[in-house]
Formats: structure tokens, sequence, C-alpha cells
């Protein structure tokens, strides 16, 4: 095994035409496609933001901005830890692999924690539902949809934390932990744009 | 440019010669009754509608100018290069060429130049078409058309009507007709287009091309009828059950008859009177005609002369009318509960859901441009709604959700009403 | 690196015996090796036997919607009848006839025109048909229910959506059935964008692909592209629908408006999605029958690659008369005639390929040609289309349906056609009788003009689709009658295609390996294909490369004898094992979508809280599918490895499970 260890070339798969292994040109496509469907729901949240009906209470009011920056950051801090993992199943450190998982998923749960408080918070004393208007509809759509990412991407998480255990995850894996890195960077980036688009946007 | 405005010699010839031979393309032309039916767009009685006739017949010539050239040289290679069915596999192969790159960008030219033919008038007539040119800007009418499931509600927003509030009172209010709009002809017409419901779209085919009733946006449209004239429009976008029923007319009258059709309509509804020495009219439910579903609603009068049919309608019925039977008819409508959705100005009814039925008899037509305005479509209409118009509104949230009973003598007496309402 | 892919086959050795939720299925034949199979032959066949099905459904559809049209002021169908008819109708014929005929050839004969042996995701692709399956299943429901069939148009606009405006179950299945449709094409596009960029035998470059392969490519980047604007557009009708959301509530202020852009930029790139694997069968057909190459074959894949770019800048051309004012408009009704350049560019080659040809007139052939007229004729009323006051009195009306038919029609399912009988022989290893199928085309062929030409004169004369009825008085009767006569001829005519192809399919005259001498890489197939396709994986030297092969016997035997060495030093062919999870979370979806689309909402007083039947069957259907995906990871992308004998034939198969590569 060890043999074949160092001479595990990461970047190239020889047994594919263009050298990319198809799991990661799979993700990519796939994250092509994920693009136009956020693409698609920050447009309907920003055509309504637009064209408010009278009435919509304004946005700035309902936010509360630090807890979504405390939230971003600490998304973002989960994307450092995604990449370490990645760094750490090619060369084969399964120790590193598993404290880098696990930190993500921790941080992926403080991201959908402060969610769920985020999203009872505006309900219970806001006021801003997902029926009762037109931004509630939009938001809680939007950052629902993300959120749902998140969990999926945690979930995943959790199988590859698993099977890091099981045996069943090792170097020569190492274009899955990749694949889920990518997937998880991706949610990361989407989540800066709707931070803008969503969040910031209300307060310049 | 090929079609230069209202080039009429050349706009005709073209349009027969066009005509001809897309007709051609396939042996005669037998299965066309004819080019000018009620609703052809192919006789055009305004300037939006001809400007656009005139646009389709530039990208009708080019097209069919690349349909003769490519199907020119498809045809010839096709018979040209046919090999003998028994050689074909033993033969050797003809020369494997790969393309020629300079026919290749000649072919884009070519096609891009053709396209260029068709892009200048297109862009000329968006702008033309979208509103009234602002030299006639001042002289506009406007309206204000609103679809409904399953009919179209017109209001004369800067006309306002008489009526007679609750108290007794005369008041005013806007003029509101359905599903006739009646317009001055020779005066460019701005009609916006609004909806309660779903989505419904204005398309009177001879006098403008349609625009869609979106709800929350306010689209308009603009038309100038020529001369005066009887059109048909229907609504040209699926919007539920009864689409196929809902169907308007436009109504243009010259300037003076336009008045006088307004006059009368400012007034509140007229009050059948007796007439001195007429014999009034018998009870006649028992000579309803009765329909089978789906029958055409009309007969030929207005094939002949739709313009005098209507004006017909506008008169008040020679024969004497019973007028206890009439007020009876009143009566029964408001305690049929047709006035809550139906306005009578000058009755007291002001119902807002259904159309206002002020002057209903004068129109040439009922529910929705389906019927033609007589005793017994009348009788057809509120004797039964849905045989008529399934899902319709009266039906459902009136007849059925009131559990609306109507005997034969109601029938009889609401039919007199409303054929009073001149 | 070459450690490392031996190292797969060797490392491995037998575990303890699998627990029983993780066996491998693998029957070859019978019902089990059906709802299993990862081959993507099979899946091929059987998309297209759901498609040339529900081709029946949507054909039926289309008969009663002509007969309730024969006559004015017919009575066959009442008006709500009328609407489902002609929802399902366009419903079916798109999502579940040409899209799943197109699949079915992406799926059978893309990975053989590249030289593989599969596509790059087995499972996947079993999962895609599954899905696609239950979205169909879903769809049409509604027939056997009190609710209805849906009856909203097959682009559904809102607010006839809602639910205060259909109030039935029967839009709830549209959504969701579309839905699922969509996560099948977006699931299966995927995985043939991962084939055709990965999987490719060594010398076939991109600019020696095929270009069915070629179109294949770009239809599946549109699907992915193109199919999550439906389906946010679907998400948020169905949350309009369940949750009370107000992305169309008008009186909250929802914009009805943004459904027809969502939905548009979706529908527009599907019109390419639905032609541009036609246009790839064509472009096959045509150099084989012509017996000489693609003229330009660059510039077909270039104007391929073009159309599907430009084809998301046009779709608000479906919305000249929803008053977007005169910038758009001039902007959309530029891009439209644009997008018409490289289409005509594609109709120039194929004339050019034609053009010095010796030309065999066999039955595919036929349709090809027939595809050039028609589709010549659908694309010009297509840039009558692009000039958008014209397009006024145009759109909505029957000008519009004879547009799109003959595109559809005389475009796709010509070719569709054409396909069917140039791959059958390759398919199942018998040829359909060239009388039987010429006269199939003739019949077609005429009926189909005689349905649609007076559809156009019918659409000027101001008759608007989608009615039911039409007064005797509006000019409308003659065209409507021969329309109806024609949809009969045409009825015929599919049936006498059909009636040809299953007798064909069972009792047909068997025939000779490559019986066109054909030009591509599958026909170097023997037929029908072996379940590996390739004993030896190809080289490949030369665009049409079967027809350089044909011509360079001697090399390509040399190549063949030292490949199948160097496949045997990898431990032989490896097949992956077939597997039944795809099938059951397609079951679960089945069991979840139920509970979405049809089961009620509790009554309260019954089942206090969250609790009630549609959640109780949508979390059983979830979970179904949740745990059916978790076993697919556990049980892995294991295989077995088959060794041939040097004439192709199998000597042995190997279970020691080893790893896929």
């Amino acid at each position: 095994m060890t043999t074949a260890v160092a001479t595990i070339d990461h970047h190239h798969d020889p047994t594919t035409t263009t050298g990319i292994p198809n799991k990661k040109l799979l993700m990519w496509a796939f994250l092509a496609s994920d693009c136009m469907f956020f693409g698609c729901l920050i447009s309907t949240h920003l055509i309504y933001r637009l064209h408010p009906p009278p009435g919509t209470p304004p946005a700035r009011e309902v936010f509360s901005i630090e807890l979504t920056s405390f939230s971003t950051f600490i998304l973002l801090m989960s994307s450092l830890m995604m990449a370490l993992a990645v760094n750490a199943i090619q060369k084969g450190n399964l120790k590193s692999l598993r404290w880098s998982l696990l930190t993500t998923i921790f941080f992926g749960c403080i991201f959908l924690g402060c969610q769920v408080f985020e999203f009872t918070n505006f309900v219970h004393e806001k006021h801003l539902t997902i029926t009762n208007s037109i931004l509630g509809t939009t938001f809680f759509t939007l950052t629902g949809t993300h959120g749902l990412h998140v969990l999926i991407g945690v979930i995943w998480l959790t199988g590859m934390l698993i099977y890091s255990f099981t045996g069943r995850l090792q170097e020569k894996d190492a274009i899955d932990v990749e694949m889920m890195g990518l997937y998880w960077h991706f949610v990361d980036i989407v989540w800066i744009v709707i931070f803008t688009a969503v969040y910031l946007l209300e307060y310049i | 440019m090929l079609f230069p405005k209202h080039t009429q010699g050349l706009g005709r010839l073209c349009r027969l010669a066009a005509a001809l031979g897309a007709a051609s393309l396939f042996s005669g032309c037998y299965w066309l009754d004819s080019l000018n039916g009620p609703q052809s767009t192919f006789d055009p009685n305004g300037p939006v509608s001809r400007h656009q006739q005139d646009l389709f017949y530039v990208t009708c010539w080019v097209c069919l100018v690349i349909f003769v050239l490519v199907g020119g040289a498809l045809a010839i290679a096709m018979f040209r290069f046919r090999a003998k069915e028994d050689e074909a596999m033993s033969e050797e192969p003809p020369a494997q060429g790969h393309g020629n790159p300079m026919i290749e960008i000649s072919l884009i030219g070519v096609s891009v130049l053709a396209l260029v033919i068709i892009a200048v008038p297109t862009f000329r007539e968006i702008w033309y078409t979208y509103d009234v040119p602002e030299a006639e800007a001042a002289n506009a009418y406007e309206i204000t058309a609103t679809g409904e499931q399953w009919w179209f509600k017109f209001d004369y927003v800067n006309e306002t009507a008489k009526t007679v509030d609750p108290t007794g009172k005369a008041g005013t209010m806007m003029l509101s007709t359905a599903n006739e709009l009646v317009v001055p002809a020779g005066r460019p017409i701005k009609v916006n287009l609004r909806t309660v419901d779903v989505i419904h779209s204005f398309w009177i085919p001879k006098l403008a091309g349609k625009v869609d009733m979106i709800p929350n946006r306010g689209n308009h449209l603009w038309f100038e009828a020529e001369k005066p004239g009887y059109y048909w429009g229907q609504c040209a976008e699926f919007c539920g059950e009864s689409h196929a029923l809902m169907r308007f007319r436009v109504i243009a009258l010259s300037p003076r008859d336009f008045n006088d059709w307004l006059s009368n309509q400012m007034d509140t509804a007229r009050r059948a009177q007796e007439t001195a020495g007429a014999a009034p009219a018998k009870a006649q439910f028992a000579s309803y005609k009765t329909f089978k579903t789906n029958e055409i609603g009309f007969t030929d009068r207005y094939e002949t002369s739709p313009l005098d049919a209507w004006r017909e309608q506008q008169k008040a019925p020679a024969d004497g009318e019973d007028v206890a039977l009439i007020n009876k008819g009143r009566e029964l409508f408001n305690s049929k509960t047709c006035s809550t959705c139906h306005t009578v100005r000058g009755d007291g009814y002001f119902g807002t859901v259904g159309p206002d039925l002020t002057h209903v008899g004068a129109r040439s037509t009922i529910a929705a441009g389906l019927l033609e305005n007589n005793r017994d479509e009348i009788h057809r209409w509120i004797h039964n709604p849905n045989s008529v118009k399934p899902g319709n509104t009266m039906w459902v949230k009136g007849y059925l959700a009131n559990n609306i009973k109507l005997t034969a003598d109601d029938e009889n007496a609401l039919v007199n009403y409303l054929e009073s309402l001149k | 690196m070459e450690a490392l892919a031996k190292s797969d086959f060797i490392a491995k050795e037998e575990k303890a015996a699998k627990p029983f939720v993780l066996w491998r299925p693998s029957a070859k034949t019978g019902l089990i090796s059906w709802l299993t199979t990862i081959d993507h032959k099979r899946i091929g066949f059987l998309y297209g036997a759901s498609g040339l099905l529900f081709f029946i459904v949507g054909g039926i559809e289309a008969l009663l919607i002509r007969l309730q049209l024969m006559v004015p002021n017919n009575t066959l169908l009442t008006s709500a009848q009328y609407n489902e008819m002609f929802t399902m109708h366009g419903t079916t014929m798109i999502f579940l006839v040409v899209m799943p005929i197109g699949a079915a050839f992406f799926n059978f004969i893309m990975p053989l025109q590249i030289g593989a042996r599969d596509v790059a995701f087995p499972r996947l692709n079993a999962f895609s048909f599954w899905t696609f399956a239950v979205g169909a299943i879903i769809l049409n429901l509604g027939w056997f229910m009190k609710d209805g069939a849906p009856d909203a148009g097959w682009f559904g606009y809102a607010p006839l959506t809602t639910r205060t405006f259909s109030p039935s179950h029967a839009i709830d299945m549209w959504v969701m059935g579309l839905q699922l449709l969509g996560v099948a094409s977006i699931a299966a596009a995927l995985n043939f964008i991962v084939t055709i960029i990965n999987m490719r035998a060594p010398g076939m470059t991109m600019m020696r692909l095929p270009v069915f392969t070629w179109m294949t490519l770009f239809t599946s980047f549109l699907i992915v592209l193109s199919f999550p604007a439906i389906t946010i557009a679907l998400i948020e009708i169905m949350m309009d629908r369940l949750f009370g959301t107000n992305f169309f509530e008008v009186s909250n202020g929802g914009l009805p408006i943004l459904w027809q852009h969502l939905f548009w930029v979706f529908g527009h790139p599907e019109v390419y999605i639905l032609i541009l694997p036609a246009m790839g069968i064509i472009s096959e057909i045509l150099p084989t029958f012509a017996r000489k190459p693609l003229f330009g074959y660059p510039i077909v894949v270039f104007s391929g690659a073009s159309i599907g770019f430009l084809g998301f800048g046009v779709w608000s051309h479906h919305m000249f008369t929803t008053g977007m004012g005169t910038a758009a408009t001039a902007a959309f009704a530029f891009m439209t005639m644009a997008i018409a350049v490289p289409t005509g560019v594609k109709m120039f080659n194929w004339i050019g390929t034609l053009w010095g040809g010796h030309l065999r007139m066999r039955t595919p052939m036929m349709f090809a040609i027939g595809f050039l007229w028609m589709f010549m004729i659908g694309g010009l009323s297509g840039i009558m289309h692009a000039a958008a006051p014209a397009d006024a009195q145009q759109h909505g009306s029957y000008f519009v349906v004879a547009h799109f038919h003959y595109v559809l029609i005389g475009g796709s399912l010509f070719a569709l056609f054409a396909g069917i009988h140039y791959w059958f022989p390759l398919m199942f290893g018998r040829k359909v009788s060239e009388f039987w199928g010429k006269l199939s085309f003739w019949v077609i062929f005429i009926g189909f003009n005689v349905t649609f030409f007076p559809m156009h004169f019918l659409g000027l004369e101001g008759m608007p689709r989608r009615t039911f009825t039409y007064d005797s008085n509006m000019g409308w009767n003659t065209g409507n009658f021969w329309a109806t006569m024609g949809a009969i001829t045409l009825g015929v005519g599919v049936a006498i295609y059909f009636i040809t192809l299953i007798y064909t399919y069972y009792k047909g005259e068997r025939t000779i390996k490559d019986p066109w001498d054909a030009r591509t890489q599958e026909w170097s197939l023997p037929n029908p294909p072996p379940e590996y396709n390739y004993a030896v994986i190809p080289t490949v030297h030369a665009r049409d490369s079967w027809w350089y092969t044909k011509r360079h016997l001697d090399e390509y035997k040399k190549e063949t004898s030292d490949h199948l060495k160097d496949d045997e030093g990898h431990g032989g062919i490896h097949m992956p094992f077939q597997s039944i999870y795809p099938f059951f979370a397609g079951c679960g979806i089945f069991i979840a979508s139920v509970g979405i689309a049809i089961v009620d909402f509790a009554d309260p007083a019954k089942y206090p809280g969250f609790w009630g039947p549609k959640v109780a069957t949508t979390i059983v259907g979830g979970a179904i599918m949740f745990i059916s995906v978790v076993l697919w990871a556990i049980e892995g992308n294991d295989g077995y490895h088959l060794h041939l004998n040097p004439d192709g034939s199998v000597r042995g198969e190997d279970h020691s499970h080893a790893k896929a590569h």
C-alpha cells in the first residue's frame, strides 16, 4: 500500500480522457446547475424588492445584521476547515482529516442554529412570516433553500466522518472529500451572495 | 423600403400575390372559406392592424424567397444526386469533400442581409404600434378595459353618467359597459388593459394585435377604426374553463352617432311606458325557443350587415311593452339577488361583480359576445347560464351559492325587464 | 499511476459475506433484471419504450382535440375535458415523448459513438429513468381521479394555477410531475456531460465526435442550465398552493409576469432541447445515406453551440404581447432574428452534404429529408414571429400552433422516427421493411401537412388557440375540417409506423452488421451490441471513425489485438454490478410526491398540530428515498470482470468484488 500512496496523483486521473476525475466533473456541472437555481431565487427576491406592495415591512427593521454577520463568518471559517480536510486526506493524514471534518460539521451546525434562531425570532418577535408579506415569502424561501443545502452538506460530511473511522475513506478516496469540498465552498459562496443581496443591500 | 406606409396599390398587389403564393404551396386553397372572416387579419380596418399586416407581408415575402431558394437547392440536390438503388452499395462512394468555408461565410452573409430586411421595419413598427403617435395624442379617446372570467368590462374613464343613489338623490358615476366597446371612428383609442383575476388578452384582429391583461401590471394598447363598423374580438390568452366563450365586439361610430349613443348611455335606465293604443305584449314563456348545448347563438342578420343590426337594437320596441311584467322583473332583479352583482343605474342597483346592465337591451350581444341579444337568447342565458358558459361566476357564485330558483313566470318577467333596458 | 490502477484489482481481498440489504442482483433476464439494470442500452430501451407508449397517449389526446374541432359548435368534449386534453397533450408530447425518445438515443447511442462501455455513473442513470417514470405517472394520475387531469395549459400561467382559480389537485399533480421530470432530466444530463467529456475512446478528440454526440452535449448543457428556472418557478407555485406564500398571490403584491419570465427562461432553451437531438440525428443520417462526410462539420458544431448559447437570450419572444415596452421587445426581436442564422447555417450544411453525394432513399433518409423540408417551413414561420408587431396578430393563434407543430412534428418527431429506423438494425439486429417504412412515411407526411398547413390560415383569420369551440360564422369551418381529416390520416400513418415497428421487433428480417455502410463508431459493433459494448476499446484516427476503420482494416486488427492484451493485463473488462436502489429511491419519491401533491392537509381537529396523512405520507416516502440513497452509497460502485476470448465471446466472469476504476 505504501508504494501506492507515494504515487497517487490527486490532480490527474489516468482513467479519464481529460484527466479530471469523473466525480469532480459531475460536481462542477451540478454546481453550474445549482447556480441557476439560486440565481432564479435571488432574482425573485430582488424583483420583489424593487416592487414592494404597500404595507411591506422595511427589511432593516426585521433583520439583525450582527447575528447574520457572525453566522456568515462562521460559515466562512467552515470553508477553511473544509479546505484543510481536503488537504489532510490528500496527504493521507486521517487523524487531521477527522478533526477538520468535525470542525466543519460543528461550524455548519452553528450556522444552522443561527438560522433557526433567526427564523423563530423573525416569526415571533418581528411578525414576519412566510405568508404575511412578499418579503417574508421570498426571504424564507431563499434563505431556507440555502439552509437546506447546508443541512445536506452537514449530513454528507457526517457520513464521511463515519466512513473515515470504518476505513472506507482513505487517501485513494481523496476525490470524494474533494468533491464534497467543492460543494461546501459553493454553498459558502452562495451565502456570501445572499448575504450581500438580501442583507447588506438593505443597509446601503 | 419594400413597403412604404400605406402603399395602397403596391400593398394590395403584394397581399394578393402573397396570398396566392402561400396558398399555391399546396395545390389550391380549397380549405379556405375566405380571407376576410369576422376576425381575419387579412382585412385590416385601422392603422395599427394595417402596419402589422404590412410587416407581416415583408416577413412573408422574405421567407417565401428564402424558401424558394433553399428549397430549390434542396430539390435539385434530392433529384440530381439520387443514386440508382441497385448500385448504391457496391459502387465507389463519391468524393469525400468536407465543406467549403467560403460558401459557408457567404451564405451566412446572405442570411444576415435577409434578416436586416425584416429587422428594420420590425423596429419601426414596434415603436409605432406601442402607443398613440405624439401628433394625435391630444385627439385620443381613453378607455379602460378590464378582463374578468369570462367577460370584458369597459370603463369610459372621462365620461360621467347619471345615476340615482339609494336615498333617491341624483348622482353621477363613471360610465361603464360590458362586452361591447363603442368608440368614435377616426380617432385613436387608447385602451388601458386591466384584469381582476387571471391573465386575459385583448384582441380585435381587424383593428389591432393583442396585448395581454396581466394582474399587477398596467398594460395598454391603441387602435383606430378608420371607418364606422362592427368588429369581432376575443380573449386570446387561456384563462380557464370558458376561455373559448370570452368574446366581445367593437362598434365604431361616426362622431355624431357616437355622441348620440353616449348621451343615451349617460342617462339612467330607461323606464318602459304604456303606449296608448298598442296591445300589451303577451306572456311569452311558452314560446321561448329551446337550444342544444353549445348551439350557435346568432342569426344571420349579423352576417349581412352587423352595424345595421346593431343600430336596430338601439331602438325601443315598436310593439307595446307589458309595463306590469317589466316592473315585476325589476322587483325580481332585486329579490333573486341579481342586483348584488349587477348595476342598473336609476333602478337603485349597484352591484359591481358582473356587467353593468343599465343599457343592456341596447347591446347586440349578451353573455360576453356569445349570444345575440334577443328574447330567446336572454331566456336561454338566465334559464341555465351553466349550459351556455360552463363554470361562469353567475352560476357558481350566484345561482348555486344562493340557491336561486326561477319559475317560468320569473324568467319571463326578467327577460322583459332586461329587454326593456335600451 | 500504473501501480494505483492495478492496486485496485489486486489489493482487494474477499470480505465476509455481505448483509442481505447489500445483495447485488445479477439477473440478466426477467423483471428483476429490468428493475435493477444499469446498462445504458437497456435504460435507453426503457426510455424509448415509455416515450412511444406516451406517444400513443398524447396522440389519442390530439385526435380527440381535432375531432372536437372538426365542426363548429361541436359537443364531443366539454370545455373542461377539452382543457385537460390540450394541457396534457402538450405536456405529454414535450416531456414524456420527445424528451425521453431523445434520451433513449442519448443513452443507447452516445456511449457507443464515443467508444465507451457505459455512461460515467450507471446507477445515477438508472435513477434518472425511474424518477422520470414516477414523474410521468404522477402527471397522468389525474385521469383516474375525480379531480381530473391538469387543465391550465402546458405553460400553466399563474395566477390561473393558484389555489384560488384551480382549487383541485390536478395542478398539484402537474407541478409535482414536472418537478420530478426536471430532476430526472438534470441528473441524466449531468451524467451525459461527464460521459462525453471524460469517457471518450483514445483518439476521439472533441473535434472528431460524431455530431449526434455533440448535440447530446449541447442539449445536456441546456438541460442543466435551463431546468433550474422551471424548477424554481414550480417550487414557488407549489409553496403558494401548499403553504399560502405570496409569490403569485396578486392581492399581496405577487407578480404573475414573473412566472412567465421564469417559465420561458426554461421554455425557450427547452425548444432547443427538443430540436438539437433531432439535428444531431439528421447530421448522422444524411452523410450515411449520401455516402459522403457532413459538409462543414466544424460549422455545424459551432452553430449548434451558438444556438444553445443564444437560446438563453430569446425567451421573451414568447411574451411579445405582455407589454414589455419598446426597447425590450426590440432587443428580443433582434436576438430572435439572430438565432435564425446558426439554424439556417445548419440547413445549408445539410444541403451541402447531399450535394454531390450518392443519395440512397431508404426509409431513414426519407424521414430525414422530410425533416429538412418541414423544419424549413417551421423555421421560416418562426422568423415571421420574430417581427414582434406582426406577432401581435399571430401570438396565441393557430398560426403559432401551426408553427410549433412544424418544428416539433416535422422537425423533432420526423428526426426521431428517422433515428428509430436508422439505428433499429444496430439495436435489435433486425431491419424495418422498406415498403412499410416508406408507406408510413408518406401517410405521415401527407397527413401532417394536411393537418397543420391550414392552421397557418386559421390563425391569420383570427382563430385563437385553446378554444374548445367556435361559431360557424367565423370562416374557420373548412380549415378545421381539413385539419381533422389530416389528423386522422396522420393517426393512420403513425399506426402503420408503430405496427411495422412492433412486427419488425419480433419477426423482422435479420440484418448484417452495419447494413447502411455507416460512418460512425457505433456501427463497428455486432448487432445487437453485447452488454460490455466494445470487446476492445477502439482507437479513433479520424472523424467518421468507422468509415476510416473500414478502409484501414490491417491497422485496426493489429491495434485490436494489442488492446485486448492490455485489457487482460488490467484484469479483464470491468462491469459494474446491477443495483435495486435507484428503483427503490424512485418508489420513495413516488410515495412522497403523492403525499405532497394529492393527499389533503388533515383536518386540524382530527390530527392536532402538524401531523396528518399528508405529512405522514411525505415523510414515509422521503425516508424510503433517503434510506435507498444511503444504501446506494454503502453498497458502492463494485463490479466484476469479464474475460473475453479473442473472438469476443465471454470466457468467464470474475466476481471477486473488484472496485471500479
